[in-house]
């Protein structure tokens, strides 16, 4: 069991002794049961930081903001950052600094394993008709604190399908560590949702995604939470078109618009299609995509299908480590060329 | 306003006149109905200009209201539908709805002095301003226009200029000088502080990049100028030009329908976010 | 026109709405939607994820197509949209108010004729809560309340084995009409009833935001906080937000091209957010909100100061949306809250 006061303990040694200048982590919200992140300055602030099985965001995220914003102030400061960081939000540092966004000495990792206990999926809890004002972890179960009182359930049964196929809990690349590793936990087969999903054919596939590309609103939730869309300008949308005074005219003028604001089949399945797209051998199945659509359209699968691609095809798994070269930034000779004609 | 509030009239290119080239080019188009009339604006009103295909922009009307005939703009060339407009020729149609925005209240300044500060493409949307004093002379007290760019190849109006003087004191200035530049070198507002127009029943209206109107707005005071007594049009990115699309909310306002002509009393109580 | 109408005839009820087609909450795809009626109407719904302001404020929105003919002008043809009368069921207080709130945008200055066009056809026929619907629901702190009639056409309230139904327009008594002998008088215990319902679920506890009449000179104040920053911190700039916000209406003109040569295309209106970073960028580059925490300020001090300056009331209903559905704990109650405190 990981006790939360050694979180706190590591972050406030860190921030008192000027080791690090913030701390990425989570804290209580005010929404509820849910944690959210913070960024904390200040060792008496380290008291905020929780750890529960609402503790699902990808931290790394924030990585990414932190260097835009100093991108955008000019400013490269000396002290890394430092960040909690599951065994999945690992990997996606370890993508990041693949991809060389980051130096490794630019950030400081609080590894935490999860110990087998996975993060809680709110809608899996909900379906059961729970509604709980608080959520901890005890062992192999989740205890909730309930208007009814304490219900203990055990985590498996309300763990996210990818913390159920996830085989790594505990992370590899740290700077400190807490929690013991139980990579042995094996409570589904990888790739197992989108197994079952295949079990329609394809012309019930495409039916099923049709209808789902329809109920899309585009409200771009899944690409803002995804810390591997830190593209400044996104090929798929004419939005984010970042602009200063040198931009010319020309350039203004001439931009294509790959696809248009409309929220229709055509341009949904565009858009969706082309982020899983620039996302293979890069997602590592954090799910916040998926977690954050407020329509439920079930995206992990298409980031699964990518990331089965590169394992079957490739034999790699993004965010492994640092010292691989990043899949579509490299060239084997090992590499399959059965389409070269 | 037409029934439907989105729908453009359709606009033909009379008129074209390059008046500055290079990088960010200014051209001046005239624009007449393609059927029936054209709406009437009052002076410091924007219009809707349509190119089918790229969009729309929002551009102030850049003739006086005495005008009937037709609609004038100065564009300048630094984005999607302006770069499009620019490579639009006489006969070209377009699209025109409008006028949107308030206007300035020229009527309560008949009897004063007015002071008219431009810089760089900044003179068209106060030319209206300044064409129908002129055309109502006796009206107005003294007319001085205070107009500078970045260098002599940069001012626009050049010809329209130097036919308003005997009715107005023009005030040229260049950030840089050349050969053969006899009138002021220096920034617009320098320019307005060497030249100490008197504050005494005068109003100040200016427009220019943002950087200009606040040295203009802080030399005017330093002249005595009350914040009533200035006047200025300023820009926000714009979509529908109704106070319905939200993009150009500021404060409490839409710049498109409470703006974008503010006296610096009003403009200086809302949110520096345009 | 008020009347008492049993649990067991409300499907016998829209069966007599010929003329409109229903809709009613659903679950589909693990959310609740306003679906049409696909047999038995359920009203045992917490409210729907998105509001229906869709129903008069779709996500896109053809405003006309344009054909470029050679030789002569292009050849504008308005789209004006044929909106199908509908009556939808459910409706929750907030979103009714949510619906007046749209209504003052859409028809202040000149009338959007296509909000205008699909907003006369439908017909809101509210459910009032008996208690809130959630734990973010905060009403009654922003001059709303869980019983609230505004914006609707017909109210109806749970009496356990009825409903008591109060026409408020005169379209909501045609629909009380056509339902006939489907509706009886309501008798003085159902008035009780009532009445008594109605105070229970004003009295039962809701989130709140403090001093609502205060908080419009507070933001002022505190335009300048850095609180603005530390509380955007974990915002990641989507749309969820406002997109889901009942009262929300910012949109975007485009013109997307179906043809190029030669050139065929429609204007069109999609929804847009001040969210997004790119909201307020000039062509010139300059960007006057640039960082989240003006943007989560610009959020707030139009729900809270702006739209109520010029329309006399708070442009949030209350309905919690936005706090459970962002992903990363931005909480408008809380937000407000902190900058009102810490304003002094």
């Amino acid at each position: 069991m990981i006790a939360v006061q050694d979180i706190r303990d590591t972050a406030r040694d860190l921030l008192a002794k000027n080791e690090v200048r913030a701390v990425i982590g989570y804290r209580r919200g005010t929404n509820g049961m849910f944690a959210e992140p913070v960024v904390i300055t200040a060792a008496e602030q380290a008291d905020q930081l929780v750890w529960d099985p609402t503790c699902f965001h990808n931290l790394s995220l924030y990585l990414v903001e932190d260097r835009k914003f100093l991108k955008h102030v000019k400013q490269n400061p000396d002290l890394p950052i430092a960040i909690v960081a599951k065994g999945c939000d690992a990997r996606a540092i370890v993508v990041l600094m693949q991809e060389h966004y980051f130096e490794r000495k630019n950030v400081y990792v609080i590894g935490v394993s999860c110990e087998g206990t996975g993060m809680l999926d709110e809608r899996k809890l909900a379906s059961r008709g729970i509604q709980a004002s608080d959520a901890a972890f005890d062992g192999d179960d989740l205890v909730f604190a309930t208007a009814q009182g304490e219900q203990r359930i055990p985590a498996r049964e309300v763990m996210a399908d990818r913390c159920l196929e996830c085989r790594t809990p505990c992370p590899k690349e740290y700077d400190a560590l807490l929690g013991e590793d139980k990579t042995g936990r094996e409570l589904a087969e990888p790739f197992a949702a989108l197994k079952r999903f295949e079990e329609q054919d394809a012309v019930e596939r495409w039916k099923f995604w049709e209808r789902q590309f329809d109920r899309c609103i585009r409200c771009f939730a899944c690409r803002s939470v995804c810390p591997m869309c830190y593209c400044d300008e996104c090929v798929v949308d004419s939005i984010s078109f970042p602009v200063n005074a040198q931009t010319s005219a020309e350039e203004k003028a001439n931009r294509v618009r790959w696809i248009e604001r409309s929220a229709v089949r055509s341009e949904n399945i565009t858009y969706h299609m082309t982020r899983a797209i620039h996302l293979a051998g890069r997602c590592v199945d954090c799910n916040e995509c998926e977690r954050v659509c407020p329509v439920n359209i079930p995206l992990r699968l298409l980031n699964n299908k990518m990331e089965r691609e590169a394992r079957e095809q490739f034999g790699y798994e993004p965010g492994a480590s640092v010292s691989v070269p990043a899949l579509v930034a490299s060239f084997l000779d090992s590499d399959p060329g059965k389409f070269i004609r | 306003m037409p029934d439907n509030i989105y729908l453009p009239e359709l606009a033909r290119i009379t008129h074209i006149k390059e008046e500055i080239g290079g990088e960010r080019a200014i051209k001046t188009f005239r624009v007449e109905p393609v059927d029936g009339g054209i709406f009437e604006h009052d002076c410091g009103q924007c219009a809707m200009l349509s190119v089918f295909g790229r969009g729309e922009m929002m551009i102030s009307i850049a003739s006086s209201p005495l005008i009937r005939e037709y609609k004038q703009f100065s564009i300048m060339r630094v984005g999607r539908v302006s770069a499009t407009f620019h490579e639009l020729e006489v006969g070209d149609v377009v699209g025109i709805r409008g006028p949107y925005g308030n206007s300035f209240p020229v009527d309560d300044w008949r009897g004063k002095n007015l002071v008219f500060i431009g810089g760089g493409v900044g003179l068209a949307p106060i030319w209206p301003v300044i064409t129908t004093a002129v055309a109502q002379r006796a009206d107005f007290k003294n007319i001085t226009v205070f107009y500078g760019a970045r260098s002599p190849r940069d001012l626009m109006y050049k010809a329209e200029l130097e036919r308003l003087r005997g009715d107005a004191d023009i005030q040229l200035s260049v950030d840089k000088a050349e050969e053969g530049w006899k009138e002021y070198c220096g920034f617009v507002p320098a320019n307005v502080l060497d030249k100490k127009p008197s504050p005494n029943n005068t109003i100040a209206i200016t427009c220019g990049p943002p950087i200009m109107i606040k040295f203009v707005i802080q030399n005017l005071q330093k002249l005595g100028f009350a914040d009533e007594q200035i006047y200025t049009t300023i820009e926000n990115k714009m979509k529908c030009g109704l106070g319905k699309c939200g993009r150009c909310n500021v404060g409490k306002d839409y710049v498109c329908t409470k703006g974008p002509v503010y006296s610096w009393a009003e403009l200086k109580e809302l949110p520096e976010e345009y | 026109m008020e009347k008492i109408l049993g649990k067991t005839q409300i499907d016998g009820w829209i069966a007599a709405l010929s003329g409109y087609e229903i809709l009613a909450p659903a679950v589909e795809d693990g959310i609740w939607a306003y679906k049409p009626v696909n047999g038995e109407v359920r009203l045992d719904h917490g409210n729907t994820t998105q509001p229906p302001k869709g129903l008069s404020f779709p996500q896109r929105e053809v405003f006309f197509s344009f054909e470029q003919i050679k030789g002569e002008p292009p050849r504008l043809t308005q789209k004006l949209p044929d909106a199908p009368r509908r009556a939808v069921f459910g409706v929750r207080p907030c979103d009714g108010c949510g619906a007046v709130r749209m209504d003052k945008v859409f028809n202040d200055h000149v009338v959007d004729n296509y909000y205008q066009a699909r907003r006369s056809n439908v017909a809101y026929v509210g459910l009032a809560c008996n208690k809130p619907q959630g734990s973010n629901c905060f009403c009654l702190s922003v001059g709303g309340s869980p019983v609230s009639s505004e914006g609707m056409d017909v109210l109806m309230t749970d009496l356990g084995d009825r409903y008591f139904v109060a026409a408020l327009t005169e379209t909501g008594k045609a629909l009380m009409a056509a339902g006939g002998k489907l509706f009886s008088e309501p008798a003085a215990a159902d008035r009780k009833l009532l009445e008594q319902t109605h105070a229970e679920a004003v009295a039962h506890p809701q989130r709140a935001v403090n001093n609502l009449d205060t908080v419009p000179a507070k933001l002022k104040a505190s335009f300048n906080s850095p609180l603005w920053e530390e509380l955007a911190r974990a915002c990641i700039g989507c749309g969820v937000c406002t997109f889901l916000c009942p009262t929300c209406h910012c949109f975007d003109i485009n013109d997307e091209n179906t043809s190029a040569s030669p050139l065929k295309g429609n204007r069109v209106r999609t929804w847009d957010n001040c969210q997004f970073p790119d909201f307020t960028m000039h062509t010139s580059g300059h960007n006057p909100r640039e960082s989240l925490g003006s943007r989560l300020r610009q959020r707030v001090s139009h729900k809270f100061r702006y739209f109520p300056e010029n329309f006399g009331m708070p442009q949030c209903t209350g309905c919690g949306r936005c706090i459970t559905e962002c992903s990363v704990g931005i909480d408008i109650v809380t937000v407000v809250n902190k900058v009102t405190e810490h304003a002094g």
